[in-house]
């Protein structure tokens, strides 16, 4: 069956998160659900489960590439024309560990941001049901249903005082 | 503490968007303003491309002068981003919100300023590409990884791309907003680089995540910045009042101090232009001139070690560079107006509670400091070049012509343009952090008395 | 906004007479057998460093320079680690850290180890060569000083950084000795009678027990510095000729401020395991003060590269000489364990947050860099005082290794001993975790809720 992108608005955050326990106690699947914010609120504050990731990985990887694309670079571009300059080694150790930290970071840094945009699922430009008084203080809750249960779900949204529901 | 008032959202979003939003009656008049003098740096500039080098002051042994100066002065702004930004983001520190986009930002304008500038001092700015890039494939040459003027390409290249990309993904949730209030190709525009931000927990954890994470990554490239920058210098045996080993520290404390005012004189500005008084209070004003005091401390105990131990030989060459940098006029001169400028009157005035809440008194005491901090540069760049050689014959003197002069206040133009600019299309106070900052900011009564609390979520 | 945040539904935290119970009255007086033996033991191996010291000057006499080397670094390390460990209880209260609290005490107790600094540094006076011998002048901060200068202002420094960090202790005790006169018993009442006699808790006393505490603090910040600055110039680096390096005092202290977090770390994690602390002593201080330990460990090695790239890039026979001496030639062996126990291994192991949110995890890490301490002020130490000639102009011979004898192990022995002892002997008076500071965390934090969330509400007093 279709599914279908509800939206409930709150005034009150803590209507919010009575229509986040009803979801819970009607059985939905918590990642069929989500309370959309303008503001961050403490983790947890919805009763909404708490989403995993694993963006500590991206840096670590970054940090792993950029350090080996720069031991590469700085070890052969000096191989590749030998010329002994202030009389340093020609592999001039603290020298290399100087291009290989900065683009180390490099690398992780720009690892971490891809990573940040992946694990926060963006860019997404079809986010379903959305309203732009999100932004503005309301609360909204956002759940992904079969068309057939939609009716129930609306019911268990305006019961936990919703000032306004809403279909994509 | 921080208690400001509390605010709704939409009163948040109204107030914070203005600049974005509407265009101030002054802004224009400001850009307009701005734009000559950067209009002005670039003839100038292309001047002295057709003239050459001649029209400045440089000349034997002082290679080396206002051009360099300048660019280290704005390598020590940018430090103002990252510090501000990351080390209270990493301690928590709540008085930190209204502060670090515009701290963020000023990192990214002055980084580009200070890249030009290297450029500008080449003479024949076309062959800089034969720096830091390969000077042909044929016969396989490439760039010197043994020179610092290789390793600085590298840090502030690092540091320029990281901080940009900091600014941005902490951009986010704000673009949400504009994208939300804009119609038109505004919206479309705002909607493609808020990247379908909605604002849900997953996207909100990665957000407080990310500022923790970039923050402890982008410290130790900011502390990498300015003292490659200071290797310049200091890796130079040749050059008494150069080859220090605490160049590198030194610059950074000091990049710290400069940095940190320039955020007082653009906090100061951005609520007397934006009349932000809500959101930019005393208190922000008074915490940051504490910090202030703290490193202001360091930096001129640092000042005095490096001093100490540079007349330690007690060697001829260290004497005269010493002599003419302390004692000969004009330098004697700039020695002491950095002095007093740098540190003892804005440190001995901050030590005033009434001070440290004058947004005025501030504001000038800022002003001081960074007037203070690049005569430091220029004091550290000149007077070692001038005394460079042991012969008196060859010591030499430096002046700066007017296209330098006016290629600083390009530099000055430059920055204060594109902040303006950008203002007109983002917010520079993060909206998300004023709107966190009015659930996390709460009061605690003991007793009879209330005092402002925060609230730490648990780990 | 308030009404979002409610109590929480438990707190375990210790109250006011739970906390007073055992800091006051239970912890600290006992005087269990198994303490006896200790104070026996350590006392044994203290008497064990006198015997060394003794024969050493049998032995060698005062003045071979060469032979005092380890005796220099022991003083330098116990300046590190004990003179550094009281600044943790300074610099996270300008940062108003409410976590610092239930080891701020632990870290001001490191101050009564001074003593063992100061009376270690005597005998410096008398080995410490004076600025001019056969009418030659050793270049020095000191520049046409009398000869003596170093010795008298060393010794002054030494003294008064001791003296400011046993008033600081004593300042921050004052609240909890009135405690223990009040509710206390036996000779530690009779103690706590003599140095806290007339503080009852009024508006007043806190108001200026306040400002006693942040003047003693922001003078013992200023003073360590300037500890290090002459002690890091007059005993270390004035004695290689030729030698400038300006960020060397800097990184004498920055390295000094490394071993005092580990110092305190190391401490805590004792006195939760096995003193029974563990109410009071937890996670959140480990793993702050890991973090702490972590930017540090890092700091060490900026500190040291700083200097090093700038010897490297001249490639001038001195300075070759210079790295040689203190990084590749005879020391080694102690600069790569420098390298290895103050940085390598701390930050590869403090990066990883499952590692910094451990109780052990940390604490071992501090016994290492204790360690990289204690290697890093051999190789500069035994390496400055092995030179020859220290008045010529440039170093020209860079010296053989100098293995420490006997005599310098039963030294470092004693050394340790008497640190432990001091320590554990003030914590007989005076409780390692303070009541008072205790109790304010109590009052102005506690658990919550916002909303379905748990939250800790701290409060910010100005």
């Amino acid at each position: 069956m279709a599914k279908t992108s509800i939206l409930g608005l709150y005034v009150d955050p803590e209507d919010g998160a009575k229509a986040m326990d009803g979801l819970h106690a009607a059985g939905m699947d918590p990642n069929d659900f989500d309370v959309l914010t303008g503001t961050p609120y403490p983790e947890g504050a919805f009763g909404e489960h708490v989403p995993q990731h694993r963006l500590f990985r991206f840096p670590v990887f970054g940090a792993m590439v950029g350090f080996t694309l720069a031991i590469l670079f700085t070890a052969a571009t000096q191989l590749a024309w030998p010329i002994v300059t202030g009389g340093k080694p020609i592999l001039a150790i603290p020298a290399m560990l100087i291009i290989t930290y900065e683009l180390t970071m490099l690398s992780a840094v720009i690892m971490t941001v891809i990573g940040i945009l992946f694990e926060s699922r963006l860019p997404n430009f079809n986010p379903g049901a959305y309203d732009t008084r999100i932004t503005e203080g309301l609360v909204g809750v956002v759940v992904s249903v079969d068309e057939g249960r939609a009716s129930e779900i609306e019911a268990i949204l305006n019961t936990a005082g919703a000032m306004e529901t809403k279909r994509a | 503490m921080q208690q400001g008032r509390q605010l709704d959202e939409i009163r948040i979003n109204k107030e914070l968007l203005n600049g974005a939003l509407e265009t101030p009656g002054w802004w224009k008049w400001a850009v307009l303003l701005l734009g000559s003098v950067v209009i002005m740096g670039v003839v100038v500039f292309g001047i002295q491309t057709n003239k050459g080098l001649g029209v400045t002051g440089l000349s034997r042994p002082v290679f080396w002068g206002a051009y360099i100066t300048t660019f280290v002065f704005w390598v020590g702004i940018s430090h103002a981003g990252i510090m501000i930004s990351a080390i209270l983001r990493l301690t928590q520190a709540e008085w930190r919100r209204p502060v670090t986009r515009a701290a963020e930002l000023l990192t990214v304008f002055s980084l580009l300023t200070a890249l030009s500038f290297p450029v500008i001092h080449a003479g024949r700015p076309w062959r800089i590409i034969y720096w830091i890039f390969p000077y042909d494939f044929a016969r396989g040459l490439w760039p010197n990884v043994r020179s610092p003027l290789v390793w600085d390409p590298a840090a502030i290249g690092t540091y320029l791309t990281g901080s940009t990309l900091f600014l941005y993904v902490a951009l986010l949730p704000d673009l949400g907003v504009l994208r939300d209030r804009t119609t038109g190709w505004k919206h479309a525009m705002y909607g493609a680089l808020s990247l379908g931000w909605r604002g849900n927990p997953r996207q909100w954890r990665l957000q407080t995540v990310a500022g923790v994470l970039l923050s402890a990554l982008m410290l130790p490239i900011f502390v990498s910045v300015h003292s490659i920058v200071s290797w310049d210098f200091a890796v130079t045996p040749g050059v008494e009042g150069w080859n220090s080993t605490i160049f590198a520290p030194y610059f950074v404390i000091g990049a710290v101090h400069s940095g940190v005012s320039a955020v007082v004189t653009m906090m100061a500005l951005m609520r007397w232009l934006w009349k932000w008084d809500n959101f930019i209070r005393p208190e922000h004003f008074d915490a940051l001139a504490r910090l202030l005091i703290v490193v202001a401390t360091a930096w001129f105990g640092f000042t005095m070690v490096e001093m100490l131990f540079s007349l330690y030989s007690l060697e001829a060459q260290e004497l005269a560079f010493r002599d003419m940098q302390m004692f000969q006029w004009p330098w004697a001169g700039l020695f002491i107006l950095f002095l007093l400028t740098g540190f003892f009157i804005p440190v001995t005035m901050w030590l005033f509670k009434s001070v440290r809440n004058s947004i005025v008194l501030m504001f000038w005491t800022s002003i001081l400091v960074n007037i203070g901090m690049w005569l430091e540069r220029f004091l550290i760049v000149v007077p070692s070049l001038a005394r460079k050689q042991p012969f008196v014959y060859t010591w030499g003197s430096y002046q700066p012509s007017f296209v330098e002069f006016a290629l600083m206040a390009w530099s000055f133009a430059f920055v204060s343009m594109n902040m303006l600019l950008f203002a007109r299309f983002f917010p520079l106070i993060p909206l998300f952090e004023s709107k966190e900052s009015q659930i996390f900011t709460t009061e605690m009564k003991i007793g009879r008395t209330t005092i402002p609390a925060v609230l730490r979520e648990q780990e | 906004m308030a009404s979002r945040i409610t109590a929480a539904a438990h707190d375990d935290r210790p109250t006011f007479e739970e906390a007073a119970a055992d800091l006051v009255n239970a912890k600290s007086t006992a005087t269990s057998s198994a303490s006896t033996r200790a104070f026996l033991i350590l006392g044994a191996f203290v008497i064990l460093g006198v015997v060394g010291f003794v024969m050493k000057i049998a032995d060698d006499g005062l003045d071979d320079r060469r032979a005092w080397g380890y005796y220099v670094a022991m003083v330098s390390f116990l300046l590190s680690t004990a003179g550094g460990a009281p600044m943790l209880s300074i610099a996270p209260v300008l940062a108003k850290a409410n976590w610092i609290r239930p080891v701020m005490r632990i870290s001001q107790l490191f101050a009564a180890i001074g003593v063992l600094t100061a009376i270690m540094s005597i005998p410096l006076l008398f080995i410490l060569p004076p600025l001019v011998e056969d009418e030659v002048r050793r270049r020095s901060i000191w520049f046409g000083s009398p000869a003596y200068f170093p010795h008298i202002w060393d010794t002054i420094a030494i003294f008064g950084l001791v003296f400011i960090g046993l008033a600081l202790l004593w300042s921050s005790s004052i609240p909890d000795l009135a405690a223990i006169r009040e509710g206390g018993s036996g000779r530690r009442q009779a103690w706590a009678r003599r140095l806290a006699p007339t503080f009852i808790g009024t508006w007043g006393q806190w108001k200026s027990l306040r400002i006693r505490i942040g003047v003693l603090s922001a003078f013992y910040f200023l003073f360590l510095i300037f500890t290090h600055v002459l002690f890091a110039s007059d005993y270390i680096h004035a004695l290689v000729p030729g030698y400038k390096d300006a960020i060397f005092p800097m990184y004498h202290a920055l390295t000094s401020l490394q071993a005092g977090v580990a110092s305190v770390i190391l401490a805590s994690y004792f006195l939760w395991r096995y003193a029974g602390y563990n109410r009071y002593i937890g996670i959140n201080q480990i793993w702050n003060l890991a973090k702490l330990q972590f930017a540090l460990s890092l700091l060490w090695f900026y500190f040291f590269f700083s200097a090093f790239i700038v010897f490297w890039y001249s490639r001038t026979p001195q300075n070759e000489k210079v790295i040689e001496l203190f990084d590749q030639g005879p020391h080694l062996w102690a600069f790569l364990g420098a390298l290895f126990f103050s940085f390598i291994i701390p930050m590869w192991t403090l990066m990883w947050n499952f590692i910094r949110v451990s109780m052990r995890g940390p604490a071992i890490l501090a016994a290492v860099i204790i360690f990289g301490t204690l290697l890093d002020r051999i190789r500069l130490a035994v390496g400055a005082w092995a030179v020859e000639g220290i008045n010529d102009k440039f170093l020209q011979v860079v010296p053989e290794t100098v293995w420490p004898d006997l005599w310098d192990i039963f030294m470092f022995l004693g050394m340790f001993a008497g640190a432990a002892f001091l320590f554990l002997l003030v914590t007989r008076l005076i409780p390692p975790v303070s009541l008072w500071e205790i109790q304010q965390s109590r009052l102005i934090s506690k658990p919550g809720m916002y909303m379905r969330s748990e939250v800790e509400i701290v409060g910010k007093p100005d």
